[in-house]
């Protein structure tokens, strides 16, 4: 009797305890899976936002990847190492006035006086702290409070901006598509001195409302600075909620593989809404209700339409109250963006989108991958994406030699399906419609480029023409046909996105064109009326003296004040030309003229 | 559990735990995608791998100590079963829980640990506590 009880208190001991805690976790099991409040769909609308460090808890593997993003520098605080210029007492001077950067990383400041101030005015045209930062991959700008009648919370984007390629200062009048501006004169000036309230904090923060009241004041306010979590994922209290109990997340992995509804995620979702989340900022749109969104923001949930709130901008849109079609600049005449941020419309134009069925930003995209710079998915080859829909043996002239498209591996699918008609940030970006290359639907018009002669830079559009219809018969291509290269009608007749767009065809290594000859060309750009033209001159010089091995002339070309002094950078212009040789259709002065003169003509003013 | 039977299922559970980590390195060497792009399951294989060894292993010294200390055989035999079960429990719920988990924490199998290590644990304590049958022989 004695052995039995020993026996019983022994199990008691041994077994009680982990079979009270088994017992324990079963009924909690069992009443969490019964519990319909854990598993019903969550109106995520009436969420509000946690912030980044709360998704870290549960997701650190994503927060990582996002710390090392672009989007998440997209706007800092202005202290430490957010900031990227040194702030060490660095001038600019552009049109008549000089900027002084000072202050350090720490405390960064800046100050705009008239080289030539009127007698008896006061000099400084600004004098401010810099609040934030704005951008931190191509170019970093800066943000300072500053009240010009939107109240003591109202913000400015300064005038000056840091370019981290070139470790140098650029005026932001130089990152858009206008003219350079009169010498001395303030509002040119300070032309692109851009409210941050009603414009930047849209699609550079999370949960973004500009706080607009009745008085035109502003009380902005952002769940956080940056793109952050939440901006892809919606507000995430919900989602905290209901995951706050650990055998719910226990049981999450058995429960559905669509989640919990608690939470967007926009990789579940179809290519449409997946665009939404993502054309959100890059897809430029009109507001339904543009007072309400200055209000409160634009009320978007990622998981929703974005058609529920806004309207994509496109080619042919109008604006209530506003003549005509404001926005026809920005596309070229087929509808195509020329611009970036429009990478939603370009998307949704291409037939491969299948309406939001096909191909979306994540077959390309992730944003949680190991690379920062354009995100793309690791060991992204487009020819593995395209390939997912269109067989390589089932593709036009796949067996011929140099298999479909003829040009080996030299050229992948978005060499010619997604050229480089885009201008944003001061670069000449890839579309994001995917089209055929149909050089002969273009001969003859001098409105658009083509994907062919946006890489064979001395060809003409027909030469184009003609060696695709030879291709399609199984001939080889002819030889140049002694018409004018389409890169130089453009780069010396285009209006300023196609003189941009063909310098940086120039420039690109990939172009089967001597280095010295394009060199040549790009010398001719130099002296544009427009900032940004000129700087893709410069910038394209300096590429190719480094690739040449020309040292010398990649410093003369860096030179401070060559970029923006009209004396210095004549003489410079007259130097190159000497040692470079004639620019593009040198042997005909007449033409050459004829399409300067048509540059006046085609004049445009666009932003970024 | 006889005294031998406990020797012969801890060395058993240290020879499957180790031949798991062969399983893990095999699976590194060979890049699958299973192991390596899944952090949580890597982890929850890992502790599964070193937990079970390392409680066999810790099984092997309970069983020569329940002998040395002379251990009432009331307790003795179900002090072996609970450490081996414990054992098991807390080397097996990781790797359940790895195998079959949510997007951010373990599948429920890893309720198991908890359960294993409190038999372990009151086995251990049941072992420092529990005065022996006969004295041990000088």
């Amino acid at each position: 009797m004695a052995t039995r009880n020993e026996g019983r208190r022994a199990s008691l001991w041994l077994f009680g305890p982990a079979l009270g805690w088994l017992a324990l976790c079963g009924l909690g099991l069992a009443a969490t899976v019964l519990d319909e409040s854990a598993w019903s769909a969550v109106e995520r609308s009436r969420s509000t936002a946690v912030g980044s460090e709360r998704c870290a808890a549960c997701h650190p593997g994503e927060h990582e990847s996002w710390h090392r993003s672009y989007h998440r520098t997209m706007t800092q605080r202005a202290r430490g190492e957010a900031v990227l210029a040194p702030f060490a007492g660095e001038q600019l001077e552009t049109l008549g006035f000089r900027a002084t950067m000072s202050g350090g990383r720490e405390h960064p400041h800046l100050t705009v006086e008239r080289l030539e101030p009127e007698p008896g005015t006061d000099p400084v045209l600004l004098d401010v702290d810099v609040e934030l930062t704005v951008g931190s991959h191509r170019y970093q700008q800066y943000v300072a409070l500053v009240d010009r009648g939107g109240g003591p919370r109202e913000r400015w984007r300064l005038p000056v901006a840091w370019h981290v390629e070139l470790g140098r200062w650029i005026h932001v009048n130089e990152a858009f598509l206008t003219p350079g501006g009169a010498w001395g004169e303030a509002e040119d000036y300070l032309r692109h001195l851009s409210r941050w309230n009603d414009n930047c904090i849209f699609c550079h923060n999370t949960q973004p409302v500009p706080g607009l009241d009745a008085s035109g004041r502003f009380d902005s306010e952002v769940a956080e600075l940056g793109i952050a979590c939440e901006a892809c994922h919606g507000a995430a209290s919900a989602h905290v909620d209901r995951q706050a109990w650990p055998l719910r997340r226990l049981l999450a992995g058995i429960a559905a593989d669509e989640g919990d509804g608690s939470i967007a995620q926009p990789g579940r979702m179809s290519a449409a809404r997946h665009a939404d989340v993502c054309g959100r900022c890059h897809g430029n749109r009109i507001a339904a209700d543009l007072a309400e969104v200055l209000r409160e923001g634009d009320g978007f949930v990622p998981g929703h339409p974005l058609s529920e709130v806004s309207r994509p901008i496109q080619r042919g849109s109008t604006i209530a109250g506003q003549p005509g079609e404001p926005f026809t600049e920005r596309f070229w005449p087929d509808g195509t963006p020329r611009l970036s941020a429009y990478e939603y419309q370009a998307l949704q134009m291409s037939p491969c989108h299948l309406d939001g069925e096909g191909l979306g930003c994540g077959d390309c995209h992730t944003m949680h991958g190991p690379e920062p710079v354009m995100q793309l998915r690791p060991g992204h080859a487009s020819a593995v994406v395209c390939g997912r829909c269109h067989e390589p043996a089932s593709l036009s002239d796949a067996g011929m030699s140099g298999g479909h498209g003829r040009h080996g591996e030299a050229v992948a699918c978005e060499g010619c399906h997604s050229p480089r008609i885009t201008y944003g940030l001061l670069e000449g970006m890839m579309s994001h419609r995917i089209t055929r290359p149909r050089p002969q639907d273009l001969r003859g018009r001098d409105d658009q480029p083509d994907a062919c002669t946006q890489c064979h830079v001395d060809r003409s559009r027909s030469w184009a023409a003609a060696a695709l219809a030879a291709w399609a018969r199984g001939e080889t291509p002819p030889g140049p046909d002694g018409q004018a290269p389409r890169v130089a009608l453009d780069l010396l007749g285009g209006d300023p996105i196609q003189r941009v767009l063909a310098a940086h065809a120039l420039t690109r290594p990939e172009a089967p064109v001597d280095p010295r000859t394009r060199m040549a060309w790009l010398v001719d750009v130099l002296d544009d009326d427009y900032p940004a033209v000129r700087w893709f001159g410069f910038r394209g010089l300096r590429r190719l003296a480094h690739a040449q091995g020309m040292p010398e002339l990649e410093a003369e070309l860096a030179a401070p004040g060559v970029m923006d002094d009209p004396g210095l950078r004549s003489q410079l212009v007259l130097e190159l030309r000497e040692r470079l040789g004639p620019g593009a259709l040198a042997h005909d002065p007449e033409r050459r003229e004829a399409l300067r003169q048509r540059q006046t003509h085609v004049a445009i003013w666009i932003g970024e | 559990m006889s005294p031998q039977r406990h020797l012969r299922l801890s060395l058993a559970v240290v020879a499957l735990f180790l031949a798991m980590g062969l399983w893990l390195e095999a699976m590194l060497g060979l890049r699958s995608q299973g192991l390596l792009a899944d952090e949580l399951r890597r982890e929850l294989l890992r502790l599964g791998h070193a937990h079970g060894a390392l409680l066999g292993v810790l099984n092997l010294g309970l069983a020569w100590a329940l002998e040395r200390l002379c251990t009432p055989p009331a307790w003795a035999g179900r002090i072996r079963i609970a450490a081996l079960v414990g054992a098991l429990l807390v080397g097996l719920g990781f790797v359940g829980g790895g195998l079959w988990h949510g997007p951010t924490d373990p599948g429920p199998l890893v309720l198991a640990v908890p359960a294993g290590a409190l038999m372990l644990v009151s086995s251990l304590v049941a072992v420092v506590l529990l005065r022996p049958a006969e004295p041990p022989s000088q």
